[in-house]
């Protein structure tokens, strides 16, 4: 194999995001690069190196970005996969998902305005910048925008906000080998394939799931708490 | 009888369309093919160009080609190699589809690109499921028999004879079909995955029938096409060579046959003779530069967002309010399946992610039920969204932050199936032209949308019989993520001009020398995946006009060489 592919492979593995335990121990979908085509394993291995040097978004922008999509996707330690980075990459080459609400700017226009929107509303709650309010601060000004559904935020639909975030940020973090140790998903499958179909049958290189919870009661719980904090968080502001 | 064990009906697909066997013997693209491809000089006159080289197009060109006639076939995409273009990843597919700008509107506006629009040769099938099912004889005269939809100015018996043909030349595997026209299919169905095997225990148990197809994936080789790897990237652009797109099920024998596939073209225009009312060409877009192909014959086959805009970006001094447009039938009656797709979570690991996402349908809910208060219906199969995709599922049940992450942890524990309702044509669900300009400076289509009664209470019942099915099959948890799937309509065949836009043959009303064989002539749609009878409906034009190839286009260029 090529070294730089080795290299690459040996400094992100068996990594997931975060420090949480993982569900699938010792899962690491890198161990099977030498077995994907060489276009994929490109296009793939491109993603563990983006540039740290954004072109799109502004510096003001980036800070923004980034505290939004640490929020959406509960990135609040280290190791974080780029995600504002990786969409920095779609918007500066203007790789749009093909269509954009009539009511909505075009995607890289609707970006900077809400990150900008985003920020208008930190200061109303005493920040500078969504970046420099505290979690739960930032986590209940996101939910906010969530909360307003197909109601009007700063003059655009949330819900169609909410769309463009949500799209663009979940793109870029289930795109990266990372999030597929985290979820037991294997990648990129050629010219391999699977041989073991059905029920609870594995490959030799996929682990099973450790835990086995189902994530539906603990959810409920989980949101039902963050709504309460989120509307403590907005009643001291106001 | 079955492909693979009866050898003479092997042959005669080969006699027919050499596709499978024009195809490398390892993965890839017979680039011989395409470096030795007839190239017209666009001052030629040729018989017929082609507008779009997806199910449609593609499928007329390679049987034109095949009946002598001289084609150019326009993509405004590229010409693909799936050993060295496509990727075996869900982010990196995207150059796939068509990601030009477009503007949605409406009361339930459509998402594009990914979802239902292609880019490049074999278009949008290069990157469907492989569902290939028949619609019913029903589905022509839902007007007269369910009052509501349209009626098609054909019938189903005048499709049924390109349906067997398209479902050989792909090939098509599946169990013997019950519904609709019940017919048997060339190929014995896959082995399936752990999100079939749910699909098909819960059916058992609430005394549904299922059936394992029906797919365009050889159950075995085929040609030069090799076996299925169960890869499951069947959404992604099969690397395989597997699964069946027009690149290789007609393109290859349209190349054989003196076809000219030109990438990489944006037609800007249909080219129309005011005096004689006939087209004579098209001009288009390639690297900036504005260029112009003359022929006898037009045929467009953008599907139902870039035909209309294309159409209307046509408008001349005769037709002023856009090519074929005087009675204001372009654009209208565009339509999208309801498909909203439900997740139940097992105890078992499903890992629906291994083997191809189309295995198991049903269409026991297909027809009008007099018992329920809604028309028509609605089809389940099973669907296997990869992890982008099923975050968007996560996502649209408000979950965001830890939730999404947790529930992502689970997802081998989930499957996945999808319905398709057949949603009504309305007028005004409509493509017009934006404000909006592309890279070319060429307005952009707006598309409107906007559900009925009737589709909102046939989305809820569909939703509903999956939640029932995954609760009998045991999960213990069901979500369910609103959605619309495929497109057809925007050109509709009709019996008079009043109606569509195109008639019974597809030939436009308005100038006689202008085809459309694509998904956008459909008047009704059926709760079928639209692909098998958008190839069949452009087999079907292409043997009208080969019938009269002795007085057609094709005659009168040998009468000027000769």
């Amino acid at each position: 194999m090529n070294p730089s592919v080795v290299f690459i492979a040996d400094r992100n593995r068996g990594r997931t995001p975060g420090s949480s335990p993982p569900r699938f121990p010792g899962f690491d979908v890198l161990n099977e690069v030498d077995r994907w085509d060489a276009v994929t394993a490109g296009v793939v291995l491109a993603r563990l190196t983006p540039s740290p040097e954004l072109s799109f978004f502004t510096g003001v922008e980036q800070a923004t970005a980034e505290a939004l999509c640490d929020q959406l996707l509960a990135q609040h330690e280290e190791p974080r996969i780029p995600v504002a980075a990786l969409i920095d990459v779609r918007l500066a080459t203007g790789e749009t998902d093909g269509w954009h609400y009539a009511d909505m700017p075009e995607d890289a226009q609707a970006w900077r305005q809400t990150l900008a929107f985003l920020d208008n509303d930190a200061k109303r709650q005493g920040g500078t910048s969504l970046s420099q309010l505290g979690q739960q601060q930032q986590a209940a000004l996101v939910q906010a925008v969530q909360e307003l559904d197909a109601q009007s935020w700063h003059g655009l639909p949330a819900t169609h906000v909410w769309s463009l975030w949500t799209r663009y940020a979940c793109t870029a973090f289930y795109s990266h080998p990372w999030a597929w140790n985290e979820i037991g998903f294997p990648g990129p499958a050629y010219p391999r394939g699977y041989k073991n179909m059905g029920l609870d049958a594995r490959e030799k290189f996929e682990v099973a799931d450790a835990a086995n919870t189902d994530p539906v009661p603990w959810t409920r719980r989980a949101e039902a708490a963050k709504r309460r904090q989120a509307a403590a968080v907005t009643g001291e502001s106001s | 009888m079955k492909l693979g064990t009866n050898l003479s009906l092997y042959g005669d697909v080969r006699d027919r369309n050499e596709s499978a066997w024009l195809l490398p013997s390892s993965p890839g693209f017979p680039h011989r093919l395409r470096d030795e491809m007839t190239r017209y000089d666009e001052r030629d006159e040729v018989d017929i160009v082609i507008v779009g080289c997806g199910a449609g197009g593609g499928t007329l060109a390679q049987r034109l080609a095949r009946a002598g006639w001289s084609v150019v076939a326009l993509d405004a995409g590229p010409f693909w190699d799936p050993e060295t273009d496509w990727v075996s990843d869900e982010r990196g597919s995207h150059s796939l589809y068509w990601t030009d700008p477009r503007v949605i509107s409406g009361a339930d506006p459509v998402p594009l690109g990914s979802n239902n629009s292609g880019r490049g040769v074999g278009g949008s099938m290069v990157h469907y499921a492989g569902y290939t099912p028949r619609f019913h004889p029903s589905d022509f005269a839902t007007f007269t028999g369910d009052g509501v939809g349209a009626d098609w100015p054909i019938s189903y018996t005048d499709l049924r004879p390109y349906y067997e043909q398209l479902e050989q030349e792909l090939p098509v595997a599946g169990q013997d079909w019950p519904w609709g026209d019940p017919h048997s299919y060339p190929f014995h169905a896959q082995p399936i995955s752990g999100n079939g095997d749910v699909f098909i225990a819960g059916c058992e148990k609430l005394g549904i029938p299922a059936r394992v197809g029906p797919v365009a994936i050889a159950n075995g080789r085929f040609g030069n096409r090799p076996r299925c790897i169960y890869r499951g990237f069947c959404l992604q652009g099969c690397k395989v060579n597997a699964k069946a797109s027009p690149l290789i099920t007609h393109i290859p024998d349209a190349l054989a046959h003196g076809a000219e596939i030109r990438a990489h073209c944006h037609v800007s225009k249909v080219l129309v003779d005011d005096h004689t009312g006939r087209a004579t060409g098209v001009t288009y877009f390639k690297d900036g530069i504005e260029h112009r192909q003359r022929a006898r014959m037009v045929a467009v086959a953008g599907y139902s967002i870039e035909t209309p805009r294309l159409l209307l970006l046509s408008a001349s001094n005769r037709f002023k309010d856009g090519l074929c447009n005087d009675d204001g039938q372009v654009g209208r009656y565009v339509m999208v399946q309801g498909a909203p797709q439900t997740a139940g979570r097992f105890e078992a690991e499903v890992r629906m992610y291994k083997g191809p996402p189309p295995e198991v349908s049903c269409e026991q809910f297909y027809e009008t039920d007099p018992a329920k208060p809604y028309k028509r219906g609605f089809s389940i199969q099973t669907v296997s969204p990869l992890p982008i995709t099923y975050a968007e599922h996560v996502v649209a049940q408000g979950h965001w932050g830890e939730s999404l992450r947790e529930y992502m942890r689970d997802y081998v524990h989930w499957a996945s199936l999808g319905a398709l309702c057949e949603l009504l044509p309305l007028h005004s669900n409509a493509v017009t032209l934006s404000d909006e300009v592309d890279r070319h400076g060429l307005p952009v289509a707006n598309f409107h949308y906007s559900m009925g009664e009737n589709d909102k209470q046939l989305m809820a019942a569909a939703q509903t019989k999956m939640e029932e099915i995954l609760r009998a099959a045991g999960a213990t948890e069901t979500m369910t993520i609103r959605r619309f799937a495929h497109l057809v309509g925007g050109c509709r065949m009709a019996r008079s001009p009043k109606d569509g836009v195109v008639n019974a043959e597809q030939r436009t009303f308005a100038v006689p020398n202008l085809y459309i064989t694509d998904g956008s002539v459909l008047p009704t749609q059926g709760s079928a995946n639209p692909a098998l009878t958008i190839m069949s409906l452009a087999a079907r034009v292409a043997d009208h006009l080969t019938a009269h190839q002795h007085t057609g286009p094709a005659a009168a260029a040998e009468a000027r060489h000769g």
